[in-house]
């Protein structure tokens, strides 16, 4: 999809000029999603699951560190809370709680709406929302929209973006 | 004179094939054209013509007799050349739009001497009440100079209607044109406007004499609406297509029906024309008459058979005159080609998400016309079109041919947006399309028009409605854009993108198969 600068028309993909206004939409980002082709081949092996505990206390912070960069994110997750993983939403503006836009999210195949993490008590659970790249849970792929309970040191893999997530 | 179609064209397999390369190109094809599978119209004309095709060549005894009569073309003569907008698409889990651009040409090699194509030619004039003296001395004047540029050999029939129609001239080659001058100087303006019965004794006067070896013709001139028979004109239209004969049409001032004769002269692959003065109407017609004396090949049509999962969402005549094309009839009559000119149409294709890399076939495209400089009749030429779908593709820049086709019919449709917006009372979409509209057209360079969609704007704000005389200037002020410049040999970019330099993306896209190999044994 295509939002045409001049009159915010969304226009299909390969669109030239604005179905509405004929504005040129040369240049004007793509807010589509990209599809990685053949994401459980791409050699990397599912890395030994670390038996973490999957207790995840009342008051503890979730970190999710980023493979690639190092980079991590420190997350306070509530009573009941639920967070959204995605990356933010060109034509809407709208933000997932966890927007991993900065890290190349697009390039990696995250979609704007990808897996959800819920607190239930204290365990943490991770649902994939219909994904179109999917979730790996080390190194396991999840079916659409069923939880599963993540443990400490677990690894996730959010398209191509690899990411582990630790309870402090 | 051969007629029949190229059966191995229409199977893509050369004409020393196997009774299974005969098969497997008919299995490949009824996969993805077979009226089980694909719903849309095109697919249905193409595969009846398939089927044939190989219900003949697996016929071991027909198939002998049909190589026997068969005399193979010494050339390609029509030229088919496709650019579409991309040529590798992004694989992506949404719906995508492709353009097309196809442009038939005759082959140059083939053009030589001048000799004119013979012209069957019916004139259907509106003599009613509001054809005041002014302008019936306009059209007698228009009617004598097509007298004198006409050849001795071509044929002219003359039907003039008001209340009721009435034959002028009967159809027949104009030996004597002193005597013809003669009956048009007593037209007379009476009564009202009855088009269906003109234009019904128009198509017997010229059905009487037509020849597929003929540029036949029915040149329809008014200046009124008609009542009530509109849908049997339609019909009518329909008839003389498939009679092999043309329709244009003529609108004078300003109060007949622009829709309606778009949609007579569009059944036939005809043109519709506004004459805006009575002083034009001599040009106008002189021109008309003269571009179809210079026909190469007549009866032109396109079929456009999409994959399954594709979709034809418009397509829109550029050349020689604009015109929009309806999409509820396949093939599409596209009219005739002219010697040194060029057909082109504007095609936009709106594919499913995609779920495979590779190759992806977008549709079949079927070129058929009747060569009247080479006395070879329903010639074909078969463009398979399919596009790439990989991942990660880097934008790549539009041809420009494409970009500047496409510009003129989006400032078309803004035209039409403005229009509807009117119709349904909408005035302030009305006034925003059009205020759009004339920026659109000073970014273009066309300040008349520009000034002319402003002027429109500012009407349509305060009455709600349109002047008959800006309307109708708009619409084929924009059409006429079209017809202008969108001559391949001199395409420039109206707008945006910037020219650059690099090499145009334009050329025959690998997949566009001719016909194959001739001559074989």
């Amino acid at each position: 999809m295509k939002i045409c600068p001049n009159c915010e028309t969304p226009n299909r993909e390969g669109t030239l000029l604005c179905e509405e206004c004929g504005q040129p939409l040369t240049g004007v980002p793509s807010t589509a999603t990209t599809i990685l082709h053949g994401t459980d081949t791409l050699g990397q092996k599912p890395s030994v699951k670390t038996w973490g505990t999957d207790h995840f206390a009342l008051g503890a912070a979730l970190v999710i560190r980023i493979r690639e960069t190092n980079e991590s994110l420190t997350l306070q997750v509530g009573a009941n809370a639920q967070l959204i993983i995605g990356r933010i939403d060109p034509n809407t503006g709208a933000k997932p709680e966890i927007d991993l836009h900065r890290f190349f999210a697009q390039e990696k195949g995250v979609s704007r709406v990808h897996a959800a993490l819920r607190r239930v008590n204290e365990n943490l659970t991770l649902t994939d929302l219909g994904s179109i790249n999917g979730t790996h849970l080390n190194g396991q792929k999840l079916a659409a929209n069923q939880a599963r309970t993540i443990h400490d040191g677990d690894e996730v893999r959010i398209g191509k973006l690899v990411v582990h997530v630790y309870f402090k | 004179m051969t007629s029949s179609p190229d059966y191995y064209a229409l199977l893509g397999i050369s004409r020393s094939g196997s009774e299974e390369d005969i098969h497997l190109a008919f299995r490949a094809l009824t996969k993805r054209l077979h009226p089980d599978v694909n719903k849309n119209l095109g697919a249905a004309t193409q595969f009846r013509e398939i089927n044939a095709a190989h219900d003949l060549l697996s016929n071991f005894s027909e198939r002998q007799r049909y190589n026997a009569g068969y005399k193979p073309d010494n050339a390609s003569l029509l030229n088919v050349r496709v650019t579409t907008s991309q040529r590798t698409l992004p694989l992506l889990d949404e719906l995508q739009v492709l353009y097309m651009l196809v442009e038939i040409t005759a082959d140059p090699a083939l053009i030589v001497g001048t000799t004119e194509a013979r012209l069957n030619l019916t004139l259907v004039l509106d003599l009613s009440k509001s054809m005041k003296e002014h302008r019936l001395e306009r059209l007698k004047a228009a009617t004598n100079s097509i007298i004198d540029q006409l050849d001795k050999d071509d044929i002219l029939s003359i039907i003039t209607f008001s209340d009721d129609a009435e034959v002028l001239l009967r159809a027949e080659p104009l030996r004597d044109k002193p005597a013809a001058k003669g009956k048009i100087a007593l037209m007379q303006p009476i009564g009202g406007t009855e088009m269906f019965k003109g234009l019904s004794k128009g198509f017997v006067e010229n059905q009487r004499l037509a020849s597929k070896k003929y540029v036949n013709h029915i040149v329809l001139v008014t200046d009124g609406r008609t009542w009530q028979d509109e849908p049997q004109c339609l019909d009518l239209a329909e008839r003389a297509h498939k009679e092999g004969i043309g329709i244009s049409a003529m609108g004078m001032g300003d109060e007949w029906n622009d829709t309606f004769l778009d949609q007579l002269a569009s059944r036939t692959g005809g043109t519709s024309e506004y004459i805006n003065t009575s002083g034009a109407v001599v040009r106008f017609m002189n021109e008309r008459v003269r571009s179809l004396g210079q026909s190469y090949a007549e009866r032109l049509t396109l079929s456009v058979a999409p994959d399954p999962d594709v979709r034809l969402e418009l397509a829109y005549r550029l050349h020689p005159t604009a015109q929009p094309v309806m999409l509820d009839q396949d093939p599409i009559p596209l009219g005739s080609l002219q010697v040194r000119g060029s057909v082109s149409v504007l095609l936009q294709f709106q594919l499913n998400a995609q779920t495979r890399l590779g190759v992806r076939p977008v549709a079949r495209l079927d070129v058929t016309g009747d060569v009247l400089r080479e006395q070879r009749m329903g010639y074909k030429v078969i463009a398979d079109m399919s596009v790439d779908v990989a991942e990660g593709v880097e934008p790549a820049e539009t041809p420009l041919l494409l970009m500047d086709a496409l510009s003129k019919f989006s400032l078309y449709r803004l035209q039409q947006r403005a229009e509807q917006a009117v119709n349904a009372g909408e005035s302030a979409q009305a006034t925003r399309h059009l205020e759009t509209l004339a920026t659109r057209f000073l970014q273009a360079g066309h300040t008349d028009l520009a000034s002319k969609a402003s002027e429109e704007a500012q009407r349509v704000r305060e009455t709600s409605h349109f002047s008959a005389e800006g309307q109708k200037a708009l619409k084929f002020g924009t059409r006429a854009l079209g017809t202008q410049e969108a001559r391949p040999q001199t395409a420039k970019p109206l707008a945006l993108p910037p020219p650059s330099a690099s090499t145009p993306a334009t050329g025959t896209p690998a997949a566009t198969r001719r016909e194959p190999p001739k001559g074989l044994p």
